[in-house]
């Protein structure tokens, strides 16, 4: 197996926050035409999809494979690269180790043993009536909001309307986007769903960098969003199930 | 096997009193599976072998933020919920019937994934690893069904409350593969792990029979009982091995070439907090690899044995370890040998102690010693030890038969103890009381047990309140706020895992516990930190121990009568 790549730092380094914050542990697909990952966090609430094509990388050579990582050490080693250094990555297969080197400093990491970590899921085909395109910050905003007040959020889309929110024991909050105020909405009828803020939190520190992310939703269904990175080049999505809708 | 046939299992075993009938469920369960270990260890309540160092490291506190993330119930309610059903089990149950989070996907749960999850929160370590932990346990929440959920629960807190204990075990695994029940509980003393009993029972009893010790793998210890009398004991073995009996810690030493492990009276393996004794084996030991059985010391200034607590700070500490070898030293005493190359257990105790003075290097150390022993029928001669021992600020002494063999875990007749102080119990703690008034944020009085070693159950026999000093209060009510399983008013239950040592003016029939017992006048002698729950005294014990002062006379229907 031959995997050897340098990328810019700042991409690498996104791409792999936007994976850490649900799963400690990941296998990646390595494979000519990029890198690719599906991993469920422990709880099995969430899942989050990731790929990044080669021409994402300033140069990048790969036969197919898959490498164990664990993200939490890899996201602490990232640390030491500045935002406009270039990363380089290279395998050695009888090691089972992953060299990283930025401006002259060299780091080996160890691989885990993908077999170790939980296998990937088969995604599961859904149908979501509603689907909405806004700046990630939006979202980030709304998640920030509902965590002063209680411990999960509803999403839903009400005609023109896409909205968001909380109720606590004593207050609430609610933010409304109207259709002109988004930069996509559609929706074959109407959708709203319950979700814990715990993951909705870990997952808007991704989104809350990006301009455009894409939301599809339904009536008390998992909630799926996408995001691109890296000039279009790579892409992430996260699936999260809903919380049922007491009393 | 699936998990939820284990489950039913479970929720049948509940239902039932007769011995008989849950050996034969049990027994039915062991033939089921193909997990033979895993299932042998889980019916007890278990997850590992009772040898391995490895543990879960979860409390009901992290157990309740696992099924928080799992079912979306919020702590407040998981609490309520516990209090209202009095069971963490069955209140995970329940929360799991309701649950608020959905699962992503759902599959069916397996003994094996069940295990292995468990066996990953095991290994977790380091930063981050008690979320790692909870979100490990969250994950078997989330694909359970409610009736599973129940014994997820309950196995984490290793309590299944089914009514399964050793005994049954012992007995089911014989009967499942049609083997003696002698043999299997030989298997037992000499493995410590019944898993690993049960799949060599299942190949037949040749495998059985040629299950051995070996260094590396704890051995129980052999116990000794408490002798009525100097006189009796050493009439009865005519000829009588007689031993200061220290006042240390019981040590176990396994030599392996080049490497050393220890073992605490618990089997804890404490090798890293006792570099000191490390050291001693291996330059003066002159086996290659063995086992020995012996006692450490911690000797203060004035030559005698320092408090017990002392020795304990000594096992728990993990960090500066070599300040606490200067701090408190220790020494050893070595009085048995159960390995020099091949198994000697079944040696004589003459035999075993020949070779034990051959144990150690012509000019070892004076930190590490083979315990003097005299063979004496001579009543002052052994009274002229005990007295020796006494002013030397140890316990007393033991009283050995020479001829006997070496049996791990059982407390016979061939070692006697013999100690001035009356006979206290070690109890386990199962629950607790808040104080009143100033004293209304600690813990004010504790629930004591004693074990039923058949079904594995801890009965009630009695409450502690005195005995504690104000700090000690403090203190305790630091250790046990961790172990809190629910609380309804003022009444605690606490997760069973810290025994005390207990003092008491005599032991009483009473309808007012559940073992029939109950304790006058009990007050706290010391937290047993050195013994497991499964160690805490059995109500054969306390039976005992009450028949023998009603032949002192001393009960009060005996005083009573004219």
């Amino acid at each position: 197996m031959v995997f050897r790549a340098v990328i810019d730092a700042d991409v690498l380094k996104n791409s792999i926050e936007a994976i850490s914050t649900l799963v400690d542990e990941a296998t990646f697909k390595l494979s000519p035409g990029g890198i690719s990952l599906k991993a469920v966090d422990p709880a099995n609430v969430a899942m989050v999809s990731f790929e990044l094509t080669s021409d994402a990388f300033d140069s990048y050579e790969s036969t197919e494979g898959e490498i164990g990582l664990d993200l939490l050490k890899l996201v602490d080693v990232l640390g030491m690269a500045d935002r406009s250094d270039n990363v380089g990555l290279e395998l050695n297969e009888t090691t089972h180790k992953l060299t990283i080197t930025m401006r002259g400093l060299s780091y080996t990491l160890s691989l885990l043993d993908p077999s170790s970590i939980r296998k990937e899921p088969k995604v599961p085909s859904l149908d979501l009536p509603a689907r909405v395109t806004l700046n990630g910050n939006e979202l980030r905003r709304a998640v920030k909001a509902a965590e002063k007040v209680s411990d999960h959020m509803a999403l839903g889309v009400d005609g023109d309307v896409f909205f968001m929110e909380a109720k606590g024991d004593t207050d609430q909050v609610r933010l409304e986007l109207a259709k002109d105020e988004l930069i996509h909405l559609e929706a074959s009828g109407p959708a709203r769903s319950l979700f814990s803020l715990d993951y909705l939190s870990d997952m808007s520190k991704a989104l809350g960098k990006v301009n455009e992310i894409t939301v599809c939703l339904g009536k008390d269904y998992p909630i799926k969003i996408d995001f691109m990175m890296a000039d279009g080049k790579g892409k992430v999505g996260y699936l999260l199930a809903p919380r049922i809708e007491s009393e | 096997m699936k998990f939820i046939e284990f489950a039913e299992t479970c929720e049948k075993l509940e239902g039932i009193t007769s011995n008989l009938e849950m050996t034969r469920i049990v027994s039915q369960l062991l033939q089921d599976t193909d997990e033979l270990e895993i299932v042998t260890h889980f019916i007890m309540g278990r997850i590992f072998p009772a040898w391995s160092a490895e543990e879960l490291g979860m409390g009901p506190s992290l157990l309740y933020d696992a099924i928080a993330m799992a079912t979306g119930a919020d702590k407040g309610r998981i609490k309520e919920v516990v209090r209202q059903r009095g069971d963490v089990g069955l209140a995970c149950e329940e929360l799991c019937s309701r649950r608020v989070q959905r699962p992503l996907f759902s599959g069916e749960l397996t003994v094996e994934q069940v295990y292995r999850n468990f066996e990953s929160i095991a290994q977790a370590g380091g930063k981050g690893s008690q979320k790692r932990k909870f979100r490990m346990l969250a994950d078997l929440f989330g694909s359970a069904k409610p009736k599973e959920a129940r014994y997820i629960a309950r196995l984490v807190l290793e309590e299944l409350r089914i009514g399964v204990g050793e005994g049954t075990v012992r007995d089911a695994i014989a009967r499942a593969f049609d083997v003696s029940a002698d043999l299997v509980e030989r298997g037992y003393m000499l493995t410590n792990d019944l898993g690993l009993v049960a799949a060599t029972a299942k190949e037949g009893a040749e495998g059985l029979e040629q299950l051995g010790i070996e260094p590396g793998k704890p051995i129980k210890m052999m116990l000794a009982q408490v002798a009525e009398s100097m006189e009796g004991a050493i009439e009865e073995m005519e000829k009588a091995a007689i031993e200061w009996k220290y006042d240390g810690a019981r040590m176990q030493i396994h030599k392996m070439d080049g490497e050393v492990q220890l073992y605490s009276r618990k089997l804890e393996n404490v090798t890293k907090s006792l570099p000191d004794i490390v050291n001693l084996i291996k330059k003066d030991v002159t086996f290659k690899r063995a086992i020995l059985d012996g006692e450490v010391i911690a000797i203060g200034e004035d030559g005698k044995p320092r408090p017990f607590q002392d020795i304990l700070r000594r096992f728990r500490r993990k960090y500066d370890v070599e300040q606490m070898v200067k701090e408190i030293p220790f020494h050893l005493s070595l009085f048995d040998v159960l390995y020099d190359g091949q198994s000697l257990i079944d040696f004589p105790l003459s035999e075993r102690r020949k070779i034990l003075e051959k144990s150690l290097r012509a000019k070892h150390s004076s930190k590490i010693i083979v315990a003097p022993q005299i063979v004496t029928s001579d009543l002052t001669v052994a009274d002229g030890i005990y007295q020796e021992a006494l002013s030397a600020g140890h316990e007393g002494v033991m009283i050995k038969n020479p001829k006997s063999a070496y049996t791990p875990g059982k407390r016979g007749k061939n070692w006697l103890k013999i100690k001035p102080v009356m006979e206290t119990l070690d109890l386990a703690v199962i629950g607790a009381e808040w104080g009143e008034g100033r004293r209304a944020n600690l813990i004010g009085s504790y629930l004591l047990a004693c074990r039923d070693v058949a079904t594995g159950e801890l009965l009630g026999i009695g409450r502690v309140g005195t005995g504690i000093t104000d700090e000690q209060l403090a203190e305790l009510t630091e250790l046990f706020k961790a172990l809190i399983v629910s609380e309804i008013g003022k009444e605690i239950d606490l997760k069973p895992e810290i025994v005390f040592e207990i003092a008491y003016e005599e032991i009483q029939k009473s309808p007012n516990y559940e073992s029939g017992f109950a304790l006058r006048f009990p007050r706290l002698i010391s937290v047993r930190s050195d013994k497991s729950v499964g160690e805490a005294d059995s109500m054969q014990r306390v039976r005992e121990l009450y028949e023998k002062q009603k032949g002192r006379g001393t009960t009060r229907e005996v005083r009573e009568a004219p």
